[in-house]
């Protein structure tokens, strides 16, 4: 078993060193690793280099690698290809329709769930009757899984029995076609995901709004801004830091979208909500072809990285006080 | 650290001593087991059936192994089709294969390339096994140069389904059971007008399989060297007259207004068949599968049809879909005849007769029709007899057997977006020809990574 | 004119017990009025309710002769500091003050010069464009001062304004605050613990407890004459002693006995019966004393211009004596103990009825 720290031993005694000069002379020279210690270092450290080898460093030049080839029937790398497949995939007009899809999706999701989730929170952060109620049905929806809620807007979405098409026809309203008409469908996904991220941005929202404190309100009442000038002008400030997170969060999940879409739409119709996560899976996995998935994996963590980098230059500088 | 170590001292004997209790017991478990199966070898076969027929493969098992005494199978659902194709490319040549499995109808070009089975003709030809008993059409799509390679088992066609108590209520005359696209766009339209819109007249589901059987049942093959079946593919046609003519007939439902678009996916066959069963649709095409459950509801009131044909053109028939049985060669040899055996015994009369009875999928044994069972539930529900009769009547030909392409999925991806595009009122041609295109450019990628073409 | 508080109540909810109940004051313009009390007394909230921000439950506000029960908080032309300050952590010092000027959509040049006029009077010109973060708790505090002093509002509303102040700073910032009111000739209303803040700063004093108005008036009257046992506890320091008293027999008699060496001579007779006097530790003398004595040193505390030393009495009350100067004396010393003269007499409802000297002749001093 291990002996305790032969260094740390000496460490003790060297400090117990009679003169302060020389003490100090010690501690210097002992903060050197010393032999003993590099091997203790490498021991630690040497499982996480092992895990995050085999599960990260490994799978992300394996996917470098595989792009770079063309893969047969059974994934083998065959051809190389160098960047071929990179120029094939930019020049597509799938791909790139597949990209706008991807932006549209994100940023509808990523709007319309801060909007949603802030107006409910500033809803329930009013003080009537009965409100409690009311902060409880808010966040139900985190305890909704991806695939029931994707079944219950699906009946909604059916475009003959559904909820939506049965309310549209009893109002004497043209029915839509939420799932197949290339437009609505997107609409009817970023619906349901909004719903989906509803419960959870909600309740961040509305740990924000409680934590501003009272008398900043006081304080603004006394000084004559009306309830809108407050909203805006204190309560945003107040919570963009909040809101920076939500921002994020939310548009990494709807980035990795990937059930909601499987089992609404599949992607279609026509590729609309062919999302950039989704398509990487049709490919590797239904149609095998693991090369041109390599390729898109590679280029969708570069638009990732991207974004997120954007993200932190042009936010981080507005949220911090 | 030393201080941690010696609270844990005092108990580190008990808990070796516990652990190699634990071990002890489990050796003796697994010794039992292992004593108890190596009488019989072991044959492990993969499938990916749910429901009645997950539950009937599960009882075709038992029956096996209670009649002979020299295999044990050990049935496994696997999940989906496509996944099992990966799993059998990640396992081949270790103990976790199995030694027969089942894949779908579109794998059978990249098993064959593979290399990974043994062609089950290599046992037929030893058994003098009769392979007239069963239906060509099956034996067609798993065959290669005249060749069978695997099992066919789980069988279905495409078939047209319409609403009897529909027609009725509105007074419109039924199709004919081999029927013409006219036949079928004047029923869909009387049932539109007839019912002032309440009651669409048809749908198709933007799925690959039902545009490659309309082009099928044309004569026409999709992919040159005759759909694959003489030599590598390396075109494929998606534009021909008859695939535009198909579209064509679609297309003037939908102008006409009595299609209703349900989309693509699991989801749109639900819908679909919903809307089906609670009389708000007529007619929609789907796998022959579905009979048995859309009898459940309708009972008298379904009708079933043959695929649509082209006007003045004789069907041509069309390919069997489903799933057939192949056998590993990475096992030994007494473990490949076990799954031949087992194989056999699937296809013969009497288990495709309960198979048909209790899954809906077509028996691939000519001779379950004659089995009392089939024979009484035909007499009583003549519905269920005609999608069998539509497969045994087709004289196999290179282009109603299939596609024997590698990698077939794109090529139905690009399809379905193209049959999507066309029911969002996009030209015809101009969405064919981008599917064709597209899928030609995997084609070549897919050959030049294969060594092919 | 002024500020006049008539009846003023407060209930959180129907049936629960009122929080403030009948408060009557009125402030003079230009006045420094300290609102003082111990936490609890609904000091915060009597304040609040002058400014707006919650409702009076019942009586009546009226600002320069204009009744403001239900006009809204920006309305009643008035400026509030808060215990926290209340800055907007995302704004800059200059931000932080033009708030509320930006916020009634004031003329941009106007909010210029208020703003920089404003943060001169508290000399935070120099830290102009720093975030609340950046500055320490006192220049925070001149920045929630400036804000007041921009709005320009002739009333000014503090509550508690020093208290997450340290003790040097605090004092700094009293007179300070006490200069600013007068310069600008704001009427003031400070809301405090604190009675050191209540006597030095204040024109007059308000001394809440228990829901009610206790006193109000000077802070040297306040402590000259203390309405009964709270407010005489609550100011001076150290405490004055309270002591259980009588007089004896049945006659009215000047002299009132604590106990058989501890007494106090009254300059008009009292009845017969049971009293509590009150003797300020600086009323009371001690001598050492070799034989005899009638108390035990507890403890002595040294501050250098002056001694606290705590005793306890033989009849076992403890009691405390200031001394000028620097006292030698040990602990566990035998003393004795006695009263200087002046004292309080309160009644059995803790109310004043009788006071012997009051401030002694050379505790009064006339300069000039």
């Amino acid at each position: 078993m291990i002996n305790s720290f032969p260094s740390v031993k000496r460490r003790r005694q060297t400090n117990q060193a009679p003169g302060p000069k020389e003490e100090v002379r010690a501690n210097v020279k002992n903060f050197e690793l010393q032999k003993n210690d590099k091997y203790y270092a490498w021991l630690f450290l040497g499982p996480s280099f092992l895990v995050l080898g085999i599960f990260v460093f490994y799978p992300m030049l394996r996917t470098l690698y595989l792009s770079l080839f063309l893969t047969d029937s059974f994934g083998r790398p065959t051809v190389f290809v160098g960047l071929q497949n990179y120029l094939n995939l930019l020049t597509s007009k799938v791909y790139m329709a597949s990209i706008q899809a991807t932006g549209v999706y994100v940023i509808g999701v990523t709007a319309f769930t801060i909007i949603c989730g802030l107006l409910l929170a500033a809803v329930a952060n009013q003080k009537i009757r009965g409100i409690e109620f009311f902060r409880t049905i808010f966040t139900a929806t985190m305890g909704v899984s991806v695939s029931v809620s994707a079944i219950f807007w699906l009946f909604m979405f059916n475009p003959s029995i559904g909820v939506l098409n049965q309310i549209a026809l009893f109002l004497h309203l043209p029915t839509v076609n939420w799932l197949t008409n290339p437009h609505w469908a997107m609409v009817s996904v970023i619906t349901t995901s909004v719903w989906m991220h509803l419960g959870f941005t909600f309740l961040i929202f509305f740990g924000a709004l409680q934590s501003v404190p009272k008398t900043l309100y006081d304080a603004a009442d006394v000084s004559g801004a009306s309830s809108r000038y407050q909203f805006f002008h204190i309560t945003l400030p107040m919570i963009s830091p909040t809101f920076f997170f939500v921002a994020v969060i939310t548009m990494i999940s709807s980035f990795k979208s990937f059930g909601l879409i499987d089992l609404m739409t599949a992607g279609g119709p026509t590729n609309a909500t062919n999302l950039l996560v989704y398509r990487i899976y049709k490919d590797a996995f239904v149609d095998g072809n693991y090369a041109v998935a390599s390729t898109e994996s590679i280029v969708l963590a570069i638009i990732i990285a991207i974004i997120t980098f954007i993200q932190f230059k042009l936010l981080a500088k507005r949220v911090n006080y | 650290m030393t201080k941690l170590i010696s609270i844990f001292k005092p108990h580190w004997r008990w808990g070796l001593g516990l652990l190699a209790l634990l071990a002890i017991i489990g050796g003796f478990a697994y010794g039992n087991q292992a004593h108890a199966e190596s009488k019989r070898i072991k044959v492990v076969f993969w499938h990916e059936m749910k429901g009645p027929g997950q539950k009937q493969i599960d009882a075709y098992v038992k029956a096996f192994n209670k009649k002979q005494s020299k295999y044990e199978v050990v049935a496994e659902f696997e999940g989906g089709y496509n996944g099992v194709i990966q799993k059998i490319m990640n396992t081949h040549g270790t103990a976790a294969s199995p030694a027969l499995f089942q894949s779908m109808d579109i794998s059978t070009s990249q098993m064959y390339h593979s290399g990974f089975t043994t062609p089950v003709q290599k046992f037929v030809d030893r058994d003098h096994y009769d392979l007239d008993q069963l239906v060509p059409g099956a034996r067609a799509i798993y065959s290669r140069n005249g060749k069978l390679l695997s099992m066919p088992f789980n069988s279905s066609q495409t078939a047209l389904y319409y609403n009897k108590a529909v027609l009725k209520k509105y007074g419109i005359t039924p199709p004919p059971v081999d029927p013409t696209y006219s036949d079928i766009t004047r029923v869909a339209k009387q049932i539109h007008d007839k019912s002032h819109g309440q009651v669409k007249g048809m749908t198709m589901e933007a799925y690959s399989w039902l545009f490659e059987q309309l082009v099928a049942n044309a004569g026409v093959p999709l992919a040159n060297h005759n759909n694959g079946h003489t030599g590598d593919a390396t075109k494929v046609d998606f534009t021909s007259p008859a695939a535009i003519k198909a579209m064509q007939w679609v297309k003037e439902n939908i102008d006409y207004g009595d299609f209703i678009n349900f989309g693509s996916g699991g989801n749109a066959s639900a819908n679909e068949a919903a809307s089906f069963l609670s009389g708000h649709l007529g007619i929609f095409m789907q796998s022959s599968a579905k009979t048995g459950q859309l009898y459940k509801v309708l009972k008298n009131n379904l009708g079933v049809t043959y695929f649509p044909r082209p006007d003045g053109k004789k069907a041509n028939g069309i390919a069997v879909g489903g799933a057939s049985l192949w056998i590993s060669n990475d096992k030994p040899a007494a473990v490949q005849n076990g799954a031949w055996e087992f194989s056999k015994f699937l296809v013969n009369a009497k288990n495709q007769a309960t198979w048909q009875a209790k899954t809906g999928y077509l028996a691939v044994n000519k001779h379950a029709k004659d089995e009392p069972l089939l024979k009484q539930l035909f007499k009583k529900s003549p519905v269920l007899e005609v999608s069998g009769n539509q497969m045994l009547r087709t004289t196999p030909n290179d282009t109603n057997s299939g596609i024997f392409i590698d990698g077939l999925v794109p090529a139905r991806t690009s399809i379905q977006n193209a049959m999507q595009q066309i029911f969002a009122g996009q030209d015809i041609y101009k969405s064919l020809k981008a599917a064709e295109n597209s899928y030609n450019k995997v084609l070549e990628s897919n050959n030049r990574a294969n060594g092919r073409g | 004119m002024g500020i006049e508080l008539k009846e003023i109540t407060k209930t959180y909810g129907q049936d629960a017990a009122p929080v403030l109940s009948t408060v009557n004051a009125e402030i003079q313009d230009g006045e420094l009025f300290v609102i003082v009390g111990p936490s609890g007394c609904g000091k915060s909230t009597l304040l609040r309710m002058i400014a707006g921000i919650i409702p009076i439950t019942s009586g009546t506000l009226t600002i320069n002769d204009q009744v403001m029960n239900g006009v809204p908080p920006k309305d009643r032309n008035l400026s509030m500091v808060f215990q926290s300050y209340a800055l907007y952590p995302f704004l800059s010092v200059t931000d932080n003050v033009a708030f509320g000027l930006k916020a009634r959509k004031m003329a941009p040049a106007e909010i210029t010069r208020r703003v920089q006029d404003a943060l001169a009077m508290v000399s935070l010109t120099d830290f102009a464009d720093r975030k609340p973060r950046e500055l320490s708790g006192g220049q925070r505090q001149r920045v929630a001062l400036a804000r007041a002093i921009a709005s320009d509002s002739k009333i000014c509303l503090m509550d508690e304004p020093l208290s997450n102040l340290d003790a040097q700073l605090r004092v700094k910032m009293r007179s300070e605050i006490r200069e600013l009111q007068r310069k600008l000739g704001l009427t003031l209303i400070y809301v405090t613990h604190d009675q050191t803040e209540a006597m030095t700063m204040a024109d007059h004093v308000m001394v809440l407890n228990d829901q009610h108005v206790q006193q109000i008036d000077t802070p040297l009257d306040i402590y000259n004459h203390p309405a009964n046992h709270f407010v005489a506890q609550f100011f001076g320091t150290p405490q004055i002693n309270l002591f259980a008293a009588t007089i004896a027999g049945d006659e009215a008699s000047e002299r009132i006995t604590i106990d058989d060496t501890l007494h106090v001579q009254l300059n008009q007779p009292l009845a017969a019966g049971r009293y509590t006097v009150g003797i300020r530790p600086n009323q009371m003398a001690l001598k050492p004393a070799t034989t005899g004595g009638n108390a035990n040193v507890l403890n002595v505390e040294t501050l250098g211009e002056q001694t606290i030393i705590e005793v306890t009495m033989d009849s076992g009350q403890e009691v405390r004596i200031v001394q000028a100067g620097q006292v030698q004396i040990k602990i566990n010393q035998r003393v004795t103990v006695s009263a200087l003269g002046p004292a309080f007499v309160f009644d059995d409802q803790q109310t004043l009825i009788a006071e012997q000297g009051g401030v002694s002749d050379d505790q009064l001093v006339s300069v000039g």
